[in-house]
């Protein structure tokens, strides 16, 4: 494998003035009258082509800032980006930047195309190809002003990924648009890096990090703090978010998350909702003591058309320490269709290994090929489990003595 | 002059691109109007015919000795054209960097884009009008040499108003006060130039600050080819060279100091 993309030892430098005076005052004079924040620090990583490297980190951390600065748009103040050959770069930081609103999609189309680098002529060939993606063969031609959001974004993406990149930068475009739109773009991003494009990629959706990076860089408060397999990298990045919330939430009061969860699902566009998890052999108790040795959980859904979908089932402490998950696409187990027309599925873990400990459910529904999130209750259920084991620990591990 | 050759490069290679931006930025004025693009053109040509029938036909005002012509509406149309295509390109491609700050953020084009965009986009509204009275007042000269020379004069013009353009909307970046206190003085500055006023009418105590302003060398070289039909005199081609000198090193440094922050300033 050749490297597509080398990065050494970069730094970026903000320099922050007190006011536009300071500002002025260091343009007019060259003197310096700033305070710096250095938002990335000696960060070095090499791609090799084909790669799909996933960005992950806190708010603030200096992701974006990696990727402006790969893409071009921001100047490093020290290091080196090589890129390893003249192919193109496409960058989606944000979509739909360069649209006139008071211009038709077609018309923005060609000049949108143009500002990342797309010749007329080639834009002129892939104009169909473009709008069909996009699904807007009727509004085309009406003024991108009367889009809807989700409208205005589908084109920009189609034109993005228009032409098949040699690097792919993209930041956390994955999180607008429907869920069907999501769908899309995954499926075509996942196209590009089986076709062997190399893919920087930053989201704060760990499930897509996982689902398309061969490796991952973890970025902390601008410096490279682990970089390494996908797998790896995520344990440690959730460790770490597990310690700040365990943090918060001895700091504050948090709303609960099934709260939240639970109320995303009456937002418009949604491909697929959660309608129930249960979990067996819960007594009426608050928390409520699982009082089997084993574990079922039921997961009902209903979902358009008629795709099948995926079931995903986690199971954490509380306080966040995860035990374990499980997907249906990754146990290659199909959900039963429901005479309603909802899909079911029941997983069941025998003869719980667990210790005594206070537990939490989450439930997940995928689209059909597990790339796409279409729904998830965040820690739904709550049930305290009793081991016969009078020892402290998480998991009884199969083990022996010798 | 490092830094100044290589936005001049950066621009030569986005030369399509600047085209396309600027036939879109023509297209963005008159969008959603009946008429069109002939609203570019109507303003100043209405401004121009009043001028025209005010000065010319109705009052029939005329110059002393030593003006370039003497027909008032002649000498003030012919400084007001260029005049009101300087305010245009300069107030534009002053807050050209603020408005494309968004753009700029996300997609890797070069900042000289933006200002060029806007100094290109006012030449194609204002070039045809200077073509015009070079039809309608040459003649009065039969098509003398000097003709020859607009072209470089406008050239100039043109590359002065870039560099200009370009300096103001990196300050602006900076400080946003600016963009209030060049619009005070564009308001001002047909006042302190030739466009209104022979220079002999100057006070001879302020007559410097009518070299103050940059437009002063190119419509007193206007005026003296359209309207005289004589070349320009040394000291126009000397005030639009020290003019152009002076820019080009301003925003030099002004380009250097800024490289690395301009696009969060924005």
């Amino acid at each position: 494998m050749s490297v597509a993309l080398s990065v050494e030892r970069l730094c970026k430098l903000y320099k922050l003035y007190d006011s536009p005076r300071a500002r002025l005052q260091a343009l007019v004079t060259g003197r310096p009258t700033h305070r710096p924040h250095w938002a990335l620090r000696d960060v070095s990583f090499v791609l090799q082509r084909g790669q799909c490297l996933g960005v992950i980190g806190d708010n603030g951390a200096g992701k974006s800032t990696l990727l402006k600065l790969v893409a071009g748009t921001l100047r490093p103040t020290s290091g080196a980006i090589t890129r390893g050959g003249d192919g193109r770069v496409t960058a989606i930081l944000e979509l739909g930047a360069g649209f006139h609103p008071d211009f038709t999609g077609r018309e923005n189309l060609r000049f949108a195309g143009a500002l990342i680098g797309i010749a007329d002529d080639e834009i002129a060939r892939l104009e169909a190809e473009i709008i069909a993606f996009a699904e807007l063969e009727d509004a085309i031609d009406r003024p991108v002003k009367t889009y809807s959001s989700g409208m205005t974004v589908r084109l920009a993406f189609a034109l993005a990924t228009a032409v098949e990149p040699d690097v792919l930068i993209i930041d956390e475009a994955l999180a607008v648009g429907d869920q069907h739109f999501q769908k899309k773009c995954v499926e075509r991003i996942d196209s590009f890096r089986r076709a062997g494009c190399t893919i920087l990629f930053c989201s704060h959706s760990q499930y897509h990090v996982r689902q398309l990076c061969d490796a991952a860089l973890w970025i902390d408060t601008g410096q490279a703090r682990l970089l390494g397999p996908t797998e790896m990298v995520l344990a440690s990045y959730e460790a770490h978010v597990r310690m700040l919330d365990a943090r918060k939430s001895q700091e504050s009061m948090a709303a609960p998350a099934e709260t939240a969860s639970r109320a995303a699902l009456s937002s418009p566009g949604r491909r697929g909702a959660i309608t129930s998890v249960n979990a067996s052999d819960l007594d009426g108790g608050s928390p409520p003591v699982l009082t089997s040795h084993d574990l079922a959980v039921t997961v009902s859904a209903s979902v358009a058309g008629d795709e099948r979908p995926n079931f995903g089932v986690m199971l954490q402490l509380v306080g966040g320490i995860g035990v374990t998950s499980v997907a249906t696409h990754v146990d290659r187990v199909e959900p039963l269709p429901q005479p309603d027309g909802t899909w079911k599925v029941t997983v069941t873990f025998p003869d719980l290994p667990l210790h005594s400990g206070e537990y939490v459910l989450s439930a997940y529904l995928f689209d059909s090929k597990g790339m796409v999130v279409y729904d998830e209750w965040l820690h739904c259920i709550r049930f305290l489990f009793v081991a016969a084991t009078p020892l402290p620990g998480l998991v009884t591990l199969r083990h022996h003595w010798s | 002059m490092h830094a100044l050759t290589a936005e001049c490069t950066a621009l030569w290679r986005a030369r399509r691109l600047l085209f396309l931006m600027a036939r879109r930025d023509l297209s963005a004025r008159h969008a959603g109007s009946v008429l069109g693009i002939v609203w570019l053109y109507a303003q100043p040509l209405l401004t121009i015919a009043i001028y025209y029938l005010v000065f010319d036909v109705v009052f029939r005002m005329r110059l002393g000795d030593g003006a370039p012509t003497q027909a008032v509406g002649a000498y003030l149309i012919v400084g007001l054209v260029p005049w009101m295509a300087f305010s245009d390109a300069v107030l534009r491609g002053m807050i050209s960097l603020l408005e494309a700050g968004a753009l700029l953020q996300k997609n890797p084009l070069p900042t000289a884009l933006f200002p060029a965009r806007a100094v290109l986009t006012g030449a194609l509204i204002y070039l045809p009008l200077t073509l015009a009275l070079v039809f309608v007042y040459t003649p009065m000269h039969h098509f003398g040499a000097a003709l020859l020379l607009l072209p470089l004069l406008v050239a100039a013009l043109l590359a002065m108003w870039f560099l200009l353009a370009y300096s103001l909307a990196i300050v602006a970046a900076a400080v946003r006060d600016v963009v209030q206190i060049v619009g005070f003085f564009l308001g001002i500055g047909a006042f302190l130039s030739p466009v209104l006023f022979l220079p002999s009418m100057f006070p001879p105590a302020i007559s410097w600050l009518l070299w103050a302003n940059p437009m002063t060398p190119p419509v007193l070289g206007l005026q003296s080819i359209l309207l005289s039909g004589a070349m320009p005199r040394a000291e126009v081609w000397l005030g639009m060279l020290a003019w152009l000198v002076a820019l080009a090193v301003v925003l030099d440094r002004l380009v250097d100091r800024s490289r690395e922050q301009l696009i969060d300033w924005l």
